[in-house]
């Protein structure tokens, strides 16, 4: 069966093709302005990668912010819910998941099918989220993809606000001032929003195994100050970003874990 | 000169721990200084007050809705982050709504032997509070002889408020001093001392005051006043930011808060009974803003207290969320600009932008300087 | 989504008349001076039979509900919030105070006139100026309650003002001594009253008020009760508009006599019959806190998967009094067999009834509420609890994440989302919608 998941996030569009549980096509493409067409922009990238035409899918599920802007799909499924799939598909013994997207924090629990026990999600009052490390990434001067090789290099622990991100940034003027190293500066950085993800996800618990899926799961620095705040290693799967899009196409497929 | 008692304020816990194990007595940790805590101390209970920490913290997320009072949530962390475990008993005032919730919290996930909520009325002003405040301290004292096995007598109280009366009068003293030209010491400095206060034996914090007042009898320091400044607000204990301003040509010569002269600024005076003089200092103290109602009772206090220590511009710090403080301000901020008297406003949460303040404090200074001379 | 009915559902047929005596009450406020009245300003939780003692002419307006009334009215709320973020108050404090607080300061009430008949400001009406209240009656319970009104007198130069200290602890520590504290100051307070109208108090009168308290608070909870059927005669977006009329005047004949004659002879006839406040109900759940007044179409979303929302504790503990029966269940307080014999024994028998109100008790402990609502979730058979975190309202929302806390250890989904009541710029409805759909997927309905 071939299958298609779109996940409309915040800042970008992720689509998954599946054939019978395997992965031919996959594209990401920046949502802009005009998300309709950059939707239809990363459906026609993802199917040219998979060779196949828009005909051969049997059924596509969108999710994410934007769910009813994909340029078709025959259901919408919730972002948390099709997060869970992707996790377990990817890893079984996954019983929690964190999603750290561009605007949003979440963290999920589900069992061995892959179900949403719980969930919560980053509101108001938080620095959790891939916006703040891009801004950041611009105060500091450095590249975004350096940010979290750079924050490994620390000598110091610097206490940095996590309450408000905009006394946070802030407080990186001050630090600036104080000659405070980049290297100093970027784990303060991902020691706050580590903290802001952490404090949401004991809202609701966690369970291992911990998957940690979203764009920021790539940031090395990030994941090094999160499993500080939770006490164990979460496990990243490759290709993160994808994990909300293919479990989306698995929906379509009508798969679910503990088989 | 304020060593002793920085170490005290700095090392709360291993000095209530050594009281512990030096007396053989049970330690309460309270909330609000709405507290009575001559009945405390005449148990033979010591009274500590639970204060945060300033730092960042994850843990009290699941407790306490992000919207209230970061100091609340400070509180908070410190229990369930296990630094208070030797505390025998918990208890708090009906103040304000907040700080309720770290008490409610705290009792259900870390429980301590002896808890009370006591209901402080909130009508100070109905010349009903005090009967009915009393009649709360005659159960809470049996409830506390039950839980000491000792009995409370007139004597222990009269005892007790005769060493609490002694260390209010010394700190008004040690204010008085502030209204020199050259203060003896910062309000960094006098806030470790308040501190410490809160968090010891009177009677120890008694001859610590005495023979700092001695050394300070003649005492100039070696530093410029500068502007005088009041600093006033609901709660703060942040020592960062004290020592940022004074280190910007300034000093705080008086306050009006939480952590500063509202929770010892009245003494017990005589009255029918021990525990009825008691209900009576807590019914006409100087009030916190959730109780200054239906009368502004507040305002004519701080506008003396700026008129005795010459104050020349008042920092309002606004804990964040803090609503009954947010409710004064207005008319404070409006009372104050009446009298002439300049204010800066901030807004506090438990860590602070040090360098977006300063920015703002030399500003005000350099504005509140340049009137000085006209 | 599924929509098949699995009920017959019907319209109120006492619809119509609850919006009538909401509209008149406003009205008689707006025109009490018109003809010799008088007018007076307070919270819901006032002991609102007091005043009633002055004269059969004597009018009130209720702080919450009034500003809930403005900030249903986008246009209008923004502008009074705006208002009074300029005076320089914060915007994280009661939203229902700075609406309030700007319909006095813009000079704008939410109703006016339109060709000669009186109605919301929104229908049409050009709105008239704030009717300055003769004097203040309030309660203190909620740290914001006396101060609300501290800055109203401010604003309006000066008016007389009475606050009762309603805040002596849970009502399973009631004593003589705190019922007492709080008979004093009312006894104070119609001494305050005469002096301030200049009128005698008349005690037969009060007596009235508080027996029209006593059924309207009893009667209100015997038809939330009603609720615990299924399928649910009434669902909370019906509720609010229905309750508030307790809100407005709990001692008013009129609310008691439409409670008890209207309302509750309507619901248990919708009870015997099957009939459903939402035909595809499906699965039930129960919110927290007020709603986010301008976002009352989300209880509408609810409805699309079938989903319906009882009540809450809010809406059944906020008038409703309540009691456990002999069989263990909650049920509607019994009205006292009391006669009134005298002042000081009415205002104690008032009291004494009057502090056992459920939402007075989180005020002391989140625990207590935890109880309640763990009673609510099981006895009206619950699938699932929405809480919504309100930034406008510490007074219910202190404590609500202990709650949640304990609605999951005993074992109940829980869907928490942030919002403010009066406050439309802090509730962001795409979100919301989004949680709501995650949340019907994790109880098993799309």
């Amino acid at each position: 069966m071939i299958t298609m998941g779109i996940d409309l996030g915040a800042k970008n569009i992720k689509v998954v093709i599946l054939k019978d549980n395997k992965i031919i096509g996959k594209s990401i493409v920046l949502a802009g302005f005009e998300v309709e067409k950059s939707a239809q922009q990363a459906v026609d990238k993802a199917l040219k990668e998979a060779g196949i035409t828009k005909d051969k899918i049997e059924k596509t599920v969108s999710t994410g912010a934007g769910d009813k802007l994909a340029p078709f799909y025959d259901e919408t499924k919730s972002i948390v819910g099709c997060d869970s799939l992707g996790a377990v598909f990817l890893h079984p013994a996954t019983r929690s998941v964190i999603d750290v997207g561009a605007e949003e924090g979440r963290g999920m629990r589900c069992d061995e099918t892959g179900k949403i026990i719980d969930f919560e999600v980053n509101e108001k009052c938080a620095a959790g989220a891939g916006a703040f490390t891009e801004a950041m990434s611009r105060a500091l001067e450095v590249k975004i993809e350096e940010i979290g090789p750079l924050s490994l290099k620390a000598t110091e622990d610097i206490p940095m606000n996590a309450q408000c991100t905009v006394f946070a940034e802030s407080e990186v003027v001050t630090m600036v001032h104080n000659k405070v190293s980049k290297a100093n500066m970027a784990k303060a950085v991902h020691d706050a929003m580590a903290s802001r993800i952490t404090s949401m996800v004991r809202k609701i618990g966690f369970d291992k195994d911990v998957v940690l899926v979203g764009g920021v799961a790539n940031n090395v620095g990030f994941v090094y100050s999160l499993n500080k705040d939770l006490e164990l290693e979460v496990v990243v799967p490759k290709d993160p970003e994808f994990v909300g899009a293919l479990g989306a196409a698995l929906a379509a497929a009508g798969w679910k874990g503990g088989k | 000169m304020i060593e002793q008692f920085k170490q005290i304020e700095k090392n709360r816990h291993d000095y209530a721990k050594d009281w512990k194990k030096k007396n053989d007595g049970k330690v309460m940790g309270y909330f609000c200084t709405y507290v009575p805590e001559e009945i405390l101390y005449a148990a033979g209970v010591l009274p500590v007050r639970i204060l945060g920490s300033h730092e960042p913290q994850d843990v009290t997320e699941p407790h306490i809705f992000g919207m209230f009072c970061p100091f609340c949530r400070d509180c908070l962390a410190q229990g369930l982050k296990n630094r208070y475990k030797y505390l025998d008993g918990l208890m708090i005032a009906q103040s304000c709504l907040h700080i309720r919730q770290s008490y409610t919290s705290w009792i259900k996930h870390r429980p301590v032997d002896f808890n009370k909520f006591l209901c402080m009325p909130h009508k100070v002003q109905s010349p009903h509070a005090y009967e009915f405040l009393t009649k709360e301290y005659k159960v809470f004292k049996k409830e506390l002889e039950k839980w000491t096995g000792k009995k409370i007598t007139d004597k222990d109280l009269e005892k007790a408020i005769g060493i609490y009366n002694e260390n209010r009068r010394l700190m008004r003293k040690l204010y008085d001093l502030r209204k020199r030209d050259k203060p003896p010491l910062t309000g960094e400095q006098v806030m470790e001392v308040v501190m410490a206060m809160q968090m010891s034996d009177k009677a120890e914090h008694n001859k610590m005051l005495k023979d700092l007042l001695k050394k300070l009898d003649d005492y100039t320091p070696n530093r410029e006043t500068g502007s005088r400044l009041m600093i006033l607000g609901s709660e703060d204990d942040d020592t960062v930011f004290m020592n940022m301003v004074e280190n910007c040509g300034a000093t705080f010569v008086i306050d009006d808060h939480c952590t500063g002269s509202r929770y010892f600024w009245n003494e017990v005076e005589n009255g029918k009974d021990p525990l009825s003089s008691i209900a009576a200092r807590y019914v006409n103290r100087i009030p916190c803003p959730s109780k200054d109602w239906e009368e502004r009772k507040r305002i004519p206090h701080i506008l003396k207290l700026c008129k005795d220590w010459k104050v020349d511009g008042v920092i309002i710090m606004q804990q964040k969320f803090c609503d009954p403080h947010e409710l004064d301000f207005v008319a404070i901020k409006k009372s104050l600009e009446d009298a002439g008297i300049p204010t800066l406003f901030l807004e506090f949460d438990v860590t602070v932008p040090i360098g977006q303040f300063k920015i703002r404090v030399e500003a005000f200074l350099e504005m509140i300087g340049e009137e000085d001379l006209f | 989504m599924e929509q098949t009915n699995l009920y017959p559902t019907e319209k109120l047929k006492c619809w119509n008349k609850a919006k009538d005596i909401r509209m008149k009450f406003y009205q008689d406020y707006a025109e009490a001076h018109d003809k010799g009245g008088l007018r007076w300003a307070g919270g819901a939780w006032t002991f609102d039979a007091i005043p009633a003692g002055l004269g059969e002419d004597v009018y009130p307006i209720t702080s919450e509900p009034y500003s809930a009334t403005i900030a249903f009215d986008k246009e209008l709320s923004l502008e009074c919030m705006e208002a009074t973020e300029v005076k320089g108050y914060p915007r994280d404090l009661c939203s229902y105070m700075r609406n309030y607080w700007g319909s006095i300061i813009t000079d704008k009430f939410a109703f006016g006139y339109k060709d000669g008949e009186f109605v919301p400001r929104f229908q049409g009406a050009k709105p008239i100026g704030f009717p300055k209240p003769d004097f203040i009656w309030q309660d203190h319970i909620c740290c914001s309650h006396a101060k609300w009104y501290q800055v109203v007198s401010d604003l309006e130069g000066g008016i007389p003002m009475y606050t009762v200290d309603n805040a002596v602890g849970p009502s399973n520590e009631l004593t003589e001594s705190k019922i007492k504290y709080v008979v004093e100051q009312l006894k104070d307070g119609i001494k305050f009253l005469e002096k301030t109208t200049g009128r005698d108090y008349d005690d037969e009168l009060m007596f009235k008020a508080i027996r029209n308290h006593f059924v309207s608070t009893s009667k209100w909870a015997e038809i939330c009760e009603l609720n615990k059927a299924i399928p649910a005669p009434l669902d909370e977006k019906s509720i609010y508009s229905l309750y508030v009329l307790g809100t407005l005047q709990k001692s008013g004949k009129q609310v008691a006599d439409f409670y008890e004659k209207d309302l509750l002879p309507e619901v248990k006839d919708r009870v015997k019959r099957g009939i459903a406040a939402v035909p595809n109900e499906r699965v039930r759940v129960m919110s927290d806190t007020q709603p986010p007044w301008s976002f009352l179409s989300i209880f509408r979303y609810l409805e699309k998967f079938g989903c319906v929302s009882i009540g809450s504790l809010y809406t059944f503990g906020l008038i409703g009094q309540w009691e456990v029966k002999k069989d263990g269940t909650w049920g509607a307080k019994t009205i006292p067999d009391v006669e009134f014999s005298s002042r000081d024994q009415a205002l104690y028998e008032y009291v004494k009834y009057e502090l056992h109100k459920p939402e007075w008790q989180h005020f002391y402990s989140c625990h207590l509420k935890s109880d309640m609502m763990i009673r609510i979730a099981k006895e009206w058979k619950l699938n699932g609890v929405m809480l919504h975190y309100n930034r406008g309202c510490e007074g219910l929302t202190v404590g609500i994440a202990e709650n949640r806390l304990a609605l999951l250890e005993a074992g109940f989904p829980v869907m928490a989302f942030e919002g403010n009541n009066a406050d439309e710029r802090e509730f962001d409805e795409a979100r919301t919608k989004a949680k709501i759909n995650a949340f019907m997927e994790t109880l098993g309905v799309k």
